[in-house]
């Protein structure tokens, strides 16, 4: 190195010192006027509430929405506080055992969101006017055991499989109306040399989000969740070792080197359209198109394997929560109450190119519009994520696991099918 | 390793006397700090391990029942044996690639090579790193269709030696250790040049005098001489590659994957006590009882490992 | 010691292939923060096409990096002179003298590094509150000084027996109390060692995201890896971003270290195992 190559980085440096300096003096100076108007917006009695989230992406967006919340209610600040997506159950579950956390939460779907209002960290919405637009299976995502309400749902999320609109063109290709059509169109775009489904399997949750895409087509949807849910059949059924057989036999449309393979890397092999389909939930859009904002992206909803109508996988992906401890419960609920307005809604949907939670709200975009009607007719639930997400590990983490496994070779579709269920015997109980 | 301090006149012992309250104070304030920021919480977290917990609630007291659930209850006890065995892996191929490696390259640097600095500055640079950027860089060059390693192998031929490296289960475990010793390697290389400096030059001299040559001085000379340093690497090394947890964290997520093939046991240990990260379900008390057979299992070893090197030291 | 002369290359091929597995992955991020996201996926051996410094000043705009910058030098720099005085003083004490709880406290202090430290988050997080330290720097000042304790101490007894005894018993001789023989007679010996002691506790409490994602939500308040962990979220996708984010967050790390090394190294090579 020698001296001149200390120089020469003392140099760069102090040069990237000038450099932020000169950018983030903006910013700083924002800062400083808004600390300032809260300081005396304080006086003339202003509540402050924080949201914690894990949606860090969403920032700049809901800005929008406070900003909207504040035409209604001035005196009400609220802050948008999100931590990073892997992070934020640890960060959270910390602060709420410390008897502290945010005012407002962003509640996991299902059953790790629950586990938060059993334990009693959450506060009962029930007297929050406006829940009634909400249709029950949206509700059902934030009630606790004793059936009171806990959370306002906001968003549904979707998984399918997209599709890139230029490739299937240029091939001559239609959506798959039968499972054998679906295979024949894989098959068609393999021999033409073009990637036919990005997926990896390096990351578990990829894996039982493709499950809950392409298992419905094999174990016969909504009928075979109502029955396991029920009790009356188990995941060692013929139905549901198919839906895992699918799975192993899908697995030649893969791209190379699967196994090692992320997020990161299918979402790049789909925007770039080295791959034909990406079986992948609705939040991806949005990045896909930043990736490539050229790319069209169609979707298809599953066909059946068994002879049903074909289906897309809908959940509610997030609620918002009223953290018990807060000091502005009555505030919090306000803002509980603004999430329920038909005005939300239309700003959620247009502005985070997502589905809302509340039926019947238009979104701008055509893509978003077309999965949210068929969200209304032709969905059936995330299982893995809407009845099993108990137990520890939880069954979908298992499921995860286990796919894992079966793709590496060490594992049978049989076996998968075994340990899922050794799973849920830990600790699932059958609705009466 | 110490000698009583022997003061010989009378007049220091009773200076020594006036003085001996005032050095009570001083380790008082690192105690302090430490007592009350690691200790207590420490200890204070300790006693999940004998609670029954409803997710993030505590529940009865239920004795040792954690204890007993970690070995005998399915997967946990297959997790646990899972993990113990790749962080033996870990602390094995840390000893031999990064510590071997390390010692040969120190050793190369105290031959006086020209360029000693720059060679040193690049070992130890990785280790500036923070663990998420370390982690970020290493998962692409692994990657399989654009990481540069498969392009190397692939640019000069060995097509067949391209792999998913950090999703084909028999390789994933070695290529996060193999990044660790890359992380540590630089540290390692100055610890056991510090080793091989503080040896005095006159017994070198005496021992070329007296016709010790090559492997046989390595050997004979200083390689007992070296045996501090060696020992604070393995005592460092035994201590993070049983702690191993943030790389693979960073690399392959909490569930260790794939396949539960790079499963260590802090990361068993942070998926029972935090849940998997996007919002499954936690175990505290199990990962309450994960972390103090952990932490004991280390202090023992390294309790007897020092004993024993002391006891050695000793006798030479 | 004399070398063989027909070894000498081989040394020089070693220490150099292993100082490029060294090097490489730096640079290669360095010069993956000048590229576009596809530029990397495409050509990711390739040099940049040009040197563009859009991705840093877009990202500058974005996130108030000088912030971060300075809480993360605040905290660093007072928790390593905290570390640094406490230690020293422990550490003396614990080499110096022989009572019988000696080997104790130094096998406890080193306790501090084999307990999976996350184990006792709730605990410390109250017990921050109660300090009322939550989203205050001092928080995770105190916590580097804490997790720094355990290795100085190690390092720093290490080295004080090294020091010969005579010099400090001429000084008690002259009647010099025991802070004043550690201040005027020991330290000053054994700068390399607390040169040492200072860069291993900067890089940790520089590089720990840990604490700060626990303790801190204030944006203002975030340090360097935390703030930039957030732009694991946000650009996800934008590679090129994610580069120029980890090149910035890494750079004030190894220039500080290019002016420190000197000193760094010949703390770590004048005697830290003797």
């Amino acid at each position: 190195m020698g001296k001149m190559g200390k120089a020469w980085l003392v140099g760069v440096f102090v040069f990237i010192l000038m450099f932020a300096a000169a950018c983030s003096k903006d910013t700083d100076k924002t800062d400083m006027s808004d600390s300032g108007s809260k300081g005396n917006d304080k006086t003339e009695g202003t509540v402050s509430l924080t949201i914690g989230s894990w949606r860090t992406e969403d920032t700049a967006n809901y800005e929008k929405v406070t900003a909207a919340f504040n035409k209604k209610y001035p005196n009400i600040k609220v802050e948008f506080k999100p931590s990073k997506n892997t992070e934020y159950n640890t960060i959270l579950n910390t602060a709420l055992q410390s008897g502290e956390g945010p005012d407002i939460i962003h509640l996991r779907p299902y059953a790790p969101g629950i586990a938060l209002a059993d334990a009693g960290y959450l506060e009962p919405l029930d007297d929050v006017k406006g829940l009634d637009v909400f249709p029950d299976a949206a509700l059902q995502a934030s009630k606790g055991s004793d059936g009171k309400q806990y959370g306002v749902p906001v968003n549904m999320s979707t998984t399918q499989m997209f599709y890139n609109k230029k490739i299937f063109k240029d091939l001559n290709l239609k959506e798959p109306k039968t499972w054998d059509e679906f295979i024949a169109l894989n098959e068609t775009i393999k021999k033409k040399g073009i990637i036919p489904i990005a997926i990896g399997t390096k990351e578990g949750w990829l894996l039982s989000a493709a499950h809950g895409i392409i298992g419905p087509a094999h174990y016969g949807a909504n009928d075979f969740v109502d029955k396991i849910t029920k009790g009356q059949t188990n995941f060692t059924s013929e139905e549901f070792v198919n839906s895992i057989k699918a799975m192993e036999q899908l697995k030649k449309y893969f791209p190379d080197n699967s196994e090692g393979l992320g997020m990161d890397d299918i979402r790049t092999l789909f925007a770039t359209g080295q791959a034909a389909m990406f079986p992948m939930g609705s939040w991806e859009i949005e990045v896909v198109r930043g990736l490539n904002p050229d790319i069209e992206i169609g979707y298809f909803p599953m066909p059946s394997a068994i002879g049903k109508e074909p289906t897309i996988t809908a959940w509610v992906d997030g609620s918002f929560a009223v953290n018990a401890k807060s000091k502005h419960k009555e505030e919090a609920k306000k803002f509980m109450e603004f999430l329920t307005t038909k005005e939300f809604g239309e700003l959620f949907t247009n502005e985070f190119k997502m589905i809302s939670a509340m039926p019947g709200v238009k979104s701008k975009d055509e893509l978003v519009t077309s999965l949210s009607e068929a969200v209304e007719k032709i969905s059936t639930p995330y299982m893995m994520v809407v009845y099993f997400a108990g137990g520890n590990p939880t069954t979908k983490v298992t499921l995860e696991t286990e796919l894992q496994g079966m793709y590496l070779g060490k594992q049978t579709p049989e076996g998968v099918a075994k340990k899922v269920q050794e799973s849920a015997d830990t600790w699932f109980k059958p609705v009466q | 390793m110490q000698t009583m301090l022997q003061p010989n006149t009378t007049k220091q012992k009773r200076l020594k006397k006036r003085k001996r309250w005032g050095i009570h104070l001083f380790p008082i304030p690192a105690l302090a700090i430490y007592g009350l920021f690691i200790v207590y919480p420490q200890l204070a977290a300790l006693t999940y391990s004998f609670y029954d917990w409803k997710g993030i609630k505590r529940g009865v007291f239920i004795g040792l029942d954690n204890y007993k659930n970690l070995f005998t209850q399915e997967p946990f006890s297959g997790y646990f044996w899972n993990s113990f065995g790749h962080n033996v892996l870990y602390f094995a191929v840390q000893m031999i690639v990064q510590n071997g490696l390390a010692f040969l390259l120190a050793f190369i640097i105290y031959q006086k090579i020209r360029g000693a600095e720059f060679f040193k500055i690049a070992y130890f640079l990785p280790r500036l790193l923070s663990v998420i950027v370390v982690g970020f860089l290493w998962k692409l060059i692994l990657n399989p269709n654009y990481g540069a390693l498969n392009v190397i192998f692939g640019a000069f031929g060995l097509e067949n030696l391209k792999k998913a490296w950090l999703g084909d289960p028999d390789t994933a475990l070695m290529a996060i250790i193999l990044v660790n010793c890359w992380f540590g390697l630089g540290f390692a290389v100055l610890i056991f040049l510090a080793g091989f400096q503080a040896i005095p030059r006159d017994l070198l001299e005496a021992a070329t005098l007296d016709g010790a040559k090559g492997l046989m001085m390595l050997r004979r000379i200083m390689l007992p001489l070296m045996m501090p340093s060696i020992m604070i690497m393995t005592v460092l090394t035994f201590i993070q590659s049983f702690e191993a947890f943030e790389l693979v964290y960073a690399m392959q997520g909490s569930q260790g994957e794939p396949y539960h093939a790079t499963d260590t046991l802090a990361v068993f240990f942070y998926r029972l006590a935090f849940g998997g990260g996007t919002g499954d379900s936690t175990a505290i008390g199990l990962g309450s009882a994960l972390a103090v057979l952990l932490f004991l299992f280390i202090s023992v070893i390294t309790a007897f490992y020092l004993r024993y090197m002391q006891k050695k030291q000793v006798d030479m | 010691m004399k070398t063989t002369i027909w070894m000498k290359p081989f040394y020089y091929v070693i220490a150099f292939v292993f100082a490029s597995i060294s090097l490489y992955p730096i640079v290669l991020m360095i010069l993956s923060s000048f590229k576009p996201s596809m530029e990397i996926f495409m050509h990711p051996l390739a040099l940049p096409k040009e040197f563009s410094m859009e991705t840093f000043k877009k990202l500058l705009e974005q996130v108030p990096f000088m912030t971060y910058f300075s809480n993360s030098v605040f905290v660093s720099v007072v928790s390593v002179l905290l570390t640094l005085i406490t230690t020293s003083l422990a550490a003396f004490y614990i080499a110096r003298y022989t009572f019988w709880w000696n080997h104790i406290m130094f096998f406890i202090f080193l306790m501090g590094m084999m307990i999976p430290i996350k184990l006792g988050i709730v605990p410390l997080f109250i017990l921050m509150k109660n300090l009322g330290l939550t989203n205050s720097l001092w928080s995770l000042i105190l916590m580097y000084t804490a997790t720094g304790i355990p290795l100085s101490i190690l390092i720093l007894t290490g080295f004080f027996r090294t020091i010969p005894r005579e010099l400090e018993e001429a000084a008690r001789m002259d009647g010099a109390g025991d802070l004043r023989i550690l201040w005027n007679v020991v330290l000053p010996l054994m700068r390399p060692a607390l040169g040492t002691v200072m860069i291993i506790n900067f890089i940790q409490s520089w590089n720990d995201f840990f604490f700060p994602l626990i303790f801190i939500t204030d944006e203002l308040k975030k340090t360097i890896p935390v703030g930039m962990m957030s732009l694991f979220g946000e650009y996800s996708a934008d590679w090129g971003a994610l580069f120029a984010g980890l090149t910035l967050s890494s750079l004030p790390m190894i220039v500080l270290f290019f002016i420190a090394s000197k000193q760094f190294m010949e703390g770590l090579t004048a005697g830290a195992v003797k």
